[in-house]
């Protein structure tokens, strides 16, 4: 759970952390628009092997990566299992479980390859992005898209307040667990369902006194942001580079798809 | 000039705990003024009511000589500020700078002087150079010193200060205290302090007001405070640990001690008074008060 939203990795000084954030978002975009829109796998791997690449060069701990992948590889798996044997009419191979008859068919494969192969691509090029941007910069770069001041506020907030539960969370759950509150299934769900509510509660009761906190210092519903510098020469021209990058390997690929 | 002036207030909560009866408190400009009483004395109760966060059934609440009710809200968080006891309650930016800049920017402020204003105020804490940090990567006690600058950032004629020093190490207490003892010394800054922890308050308050159920028992200096040990017990108080000792050593022993010390550095003087010049050796190091 702590791995999941581990940000560390953000504040180190490396080649892409030092890019501004709005040059990586802009950039970040462009790889998920390519990615989305591709008609074959090569792209969507190809940017998956990249990113996995420059996050193992990074040395970002494969338990995180792992833990982020997880999630994704699964929906992957479960969108070329149901493609390949619910979708098309060329079948490739046939087996019996149970009494069930099931079909591969060779257009559900290609099917549910592609899709598993653009959500392996998007997901790396977001992963990627969150272990060297911290959160608080992309939504500074949100800003410069003119993304709505109350969307930022709350997502701000939020960001902030997932690390106050989540040790509250740990606290309780360990609090829990000394009293032998998940040593069985029905004790364990009650355990589980007390923990869930006692958040609710928490999180409600921290709202109540952030937003006094927010009232002392002059808040008056709009929380105020500092500006944005310019977008220096370096990061336009990596962003143009990228760009130009992205664009031809798109190109390329709908050439050869034709 | 009084900074604050509490009259005959009374507050009652929703669900009928009479939390304040007809509580007076008085604080002068430049002052350190401890709130020193037990769980559920009503000092949270009181210090809401000072920042209006609460409003008061009846009585008289006056910030620098005007009636709370007659201030906007903007002049009135410039004339006080409030640190909770919590410093998560109150950090809810990303990171140290944002969170800190807050208050100014919503003062309108130039950037320029908000910039300024933060790099000050994380000066006088001690924490310039958490200043690009997240938020929930500090400690505790660095979280409690980022939440003390993010209040000081909007020049707060009279800073509150809810349990300052709770949660925090020994090391810890004592930055805190010798900061808020700065503020109050150099900057002629108004501090009121409420806590129930009595071991440094007679080193740095002027004076001490004791609440107990809603009610003030006692104000003065900590030298009267403390003498009233019955007073002190009725309030789920206790005297200053060196205190106790020297009433102990007074009351059992018949060490002739004048008065109570409160400080480690009064009772050293008493008694190095009791003991024979030769059993002193000279050039010991100093100690602090």
């Amino acid at each position: 759970m702590f791995d999941l939203f581990s940000d560390i990795f953000t504040y180190r000084d490396n080649a892409l952390t030092r890019i501004d954030p709005r040059a990586k978002l802009v950039i970040a975009l462009a790889a998920l628009i390519a990615v989305l829109t591709a008609e074959r796998v090569v792209l969507p791997l190809c940017v998956f092997g990249v990113c996995l690449g420059t996050v193992a060069t990074l040395r970002i701990p494969a338990k995180l990566v792992t833990a982020r992948l997880a999630a994704p590889l699964s929906i992957v798996a479960v969108l070329v299992v149901i493609q390949t044997f619910f979708t098309g009419t060329t079948p490739l191979f046939a087996f019996t479980v149970a009494g069930w008859h099931f079909t591969a068919k060779a257009e559900g494969l290609r099917q549910g390859a592609l899709l598993g192969a653009r959500v392996l691509g998007s997901v790396s090029v977001v992963f990627l992005l969150s272990v060297v941007t911290p959160a608080h910069r992309i939504f500074q770069a949100f800003r410069w898209f003119r993304i709505s001041r109350n969307w930022l506020e709350i997502a701000i907030l939020m960001y902030r307040y997932i690390f106050v539960l989540m040790d509250q969370v740990a606290d309780l759950a360990a609090a829990q667990r000394l009293r032998l509150g998940y040593t069985a299934r029905g004790r364990a769900m009650r355990s589980f369902t007390a923990l869930a509510g006692s958040t609710i509660i928490h999180s409600l009761e921290q709202a109540k006194r952030t937003h006094d906190a927010m009232r002392l210092r002059g808040y008056r519903g709009t929380m105020p942001f500092g500006p944005l510098p310019a977008l220096g020469r370096r990061d336009r021209l990596i962003t143009a580079l990228c760009l130009i990058g992205i664009v031809s390997a798109r190109l390329l690929e709908w050439g050869v798809s034709k | 000039m009084k900074a604050i002036a509490v009259t005959g207030v009374h507050f009652t909560y929703d669900d009928g705990t009479e939390a304040l009866s007809g509580v007076d408190f008085h604080v002068s400009e430049g002052e350190f003024v401890a709130v020193l009483g037990s769980n559920g004395s009503g000092k949270t109760t009181l210090i809401g009511l000072l920042v209006g966060l609460l409003k008061a059934k009846s009585g008289r609440i006056a910030i620098g000589g005007q009636e709370i009710g007659s201030l906007s809200a903007e002049e009135l968080y410039k004339r006080v500020g409030l640190v909770f006891q919590n410093p998560n309650d109150q950090l809810f930016a990303a990171t140290v700078e944002e969170d800190v800049a807050f208050g100014p920017r919503n003062l309108n402020l130039p950037e320029e002087e908000v910039q300024a204003r933060v790099t000050e105020v994380l000066t006088a804490v001690a924490a310039l150079p958490l200043r690009g940090r997240a938020i929930h990567h500090l400690s505790f006690g660095e979280q409690k010193r980022v939440s003390l600058a993010g209040v000081l950032a909007m020049r707060p004629a009279v800073l509150i200060l809810d349990e300052p020093t709770a949660g925090l190490d020994p090391a810890g207490e004592a930055q805190m205290m010798q900061l808020l003892k700065k503020l109050n010394r150099e900057e002629r800054m108004t501090v009121i302090l409420a806590t129930h922890s009595v071991d440094m308050l007679p080193l740095f308050a002027n004076r001490i007001y004791v609440l107990d159920r809603g009610r003030v028992l006692q104000q003065g200096p900590s030298e009267e405070i403390f003498c009233h040990q019955e007073m002190i017990v009725r309030a789920k108080l206790r005297l200053p640990y060196v205190s106790r000792l020297m009433y102990e050593m007074k009351r059992h022993d018949g060490v002739p001690i004048d008065g109570l010390p409160l400080t480690i550095g009064e009772a050293r003087a008493q008694l190095l008074e009791l003991i024979p010049k030769e059993m002193i050796l000279p050039g010991i190091e100093e100690i602090g008060p």
